[in-house]
C-alpha cells in the first residue's frame, strides 16, 4: 500500500465511521423482524391459497350444476307438438287460476274491458 | 458437518457469520440509500429474508461477505427501479415529482475528502467505499457491483486519481 493509499484509507475510514457511528441497529432485532416477515408472508400466501381454493370449488360446483341442467333439457318432437290437443303450461303463474284451461276459456286480460269482450285496447 | 446455526435453506450460511458482518452490511446498505436509516434497515432485513428463505442462495463460490453485499446491492437497485417507475407514473399523472422524496440524511460534518467521495460518479464511489472502507479487493468489489474486474479497476483508478488531486489540494 502506497502512502497515498494509506492516506485515502485512513481518511475514508474515519469519514465512514463518523457517518455510521451509533446508527447500526441491533442484529437480533433485524433478524427477528426478518423471521417475522417470513411468517407473515407465509400466512398471507396461505390465506390467498385458501381463497383461491374456495373460488375454484364454487366454480366447479357451478359448472357441474350447469352441465346437469343442460342434460335435463329435452327437445320437442315437431310432429308430436303439431298433433297435440291439450297443453299444460309448465308454470301457470301468469294465468288467473291454477291449471287454467287455456283451450276452453279466454283469459280476461288486465288491459281488456267488458264492453269490448276481451279485445285489447 | 453443519454448524448448529446454519440456515435451513442456505446450508453454507450461518447466523453467527451474518452477525459478525452485520455492521459492515448495514453500513453498505446505508450508503445505498443516501444514508436514510429506515430504508437501510429495511434493505438489511430484506437481505436476511432472502437468505433465510433461500431465494438468495450462497454456494460458496465467492466469500460470504461479497455475496451478502451483492444481495444488498441488488435489493437497492430494485428499490430504485420501483421508485423511478413511481416517479414516472406521478409525472404522467401530472403530480409534482419529488414532493415526498426525503432529503439525504447524511451527517453534515465531513472532510473535504469525504465530500469529494460523495461527489464521485456512483460506480467510482461504490468501488472506493468497498475497497477502502469495507476491506475488499478490487475483484471482490467488482463482483458486488456486478461488473468485470477490468471495469472495476478502471473505476477504481479514475476515482483514486480524482481523490489524490483533492488530497493534494487539502
Amino acid at each position: 500500500m502506497t502512502d497515498i493509499d494509506k492516506q485515502l484509507h485512513d481518511a475514508l475510514r474515519n469519514g465512514q465511521a463518523k457517518v455510521e457511528a451509533g446508527r447500526t441497529p441491533d442484529f437480533e432485532t433485524v433478524w427477528a423482524r426478518a423471521e417475522s416477515a417470513i411468517v407473515q408472508r407465509r400466512r398471507r400466501a396461505r390465506a390467498v391459497g385458501g381463497i383461491a381454493a374456495a373460488v375454484a370449488l364454487v366454480a366447479v360446483v357451478f359448472a357441474s350444476q350447469l352441465r346437469q341442467a343442460e342434460q335435463e333439457w329435452q327437445f320437442v318432437d315437431p310432429d308430436e307438438f303439431a298433433s297435440s290437443t291439450s297443453w299444460v303450461a309448465p308454470s301457470d303463474v301468469l294465468l288467473p287460476k291454477h291449471r287454467f284451461d287455456i283451450y276452453g276459456e279466454i283469459p280476461v286480460l288486465i288491459e281488456s274491458t267488458d264492453e269490448d269482450r276481451g279485445t285489447l285496447l | 458437518m453443519r454448524d448448529s446455526d446454519d440456515l435451513d435453506n442456505n446450508p453454507h450460511v450461518s447466523r453467527s457469520a451474518l452477525e459478525a458482518m452485520h455492521g459492515q452490511v448495514f453500513g453498505w446498505a446505508l450508503s445505498r440509500c443516501d444514508f436514510e436509516q429506515a430504508v437501510a434497515e429495511d434493505l438489511v432485513q430484506q437481505a436476511y429474508v432472502e437468505l433465510l428463505t433461500g431465494r438468495a442462495r450462497f454456494d460458496g463460490e465467492s466469500s460470504l461477505k461479497t455475496f451478502v453485499f451483492a444481495v444488498v446491492q441488488n435489493l437497492s437497485r430494485n428499490r430504485y427501479r420501483r421508485m423511478a417507475t413511481r416517479l414516472r407514473l406521478l409525472q404522467k399523472a401530472g403530480s409534482e415529482p419529488g414532493a415526498d422524496v426525503a432529503e439525504p440524511a447524511e451527517p453534515r460534518e465531513h472532510t473535504e475528502l469525504w465530500k469529494a467521495v460523495q461527489e464521485l460518479p456512483a460506480r467510482q464511489r461504490d468501488i472506493i467505499e468497498l475497497v477502502f472502507c469495507r476491506d475488499m479487493t478490487i475483484e471482490e468489489a467488482s463482483a458486488v457491483m456486478g461488473v468485470t474486474t477490468g471495469t472495476g479497476r478502471v473505476h477504481y483508478d479514475r476515482a483514486k486519481k480524482t481523490l489524490k488531486g483533492r488530497l493534494a489540494n487539502d
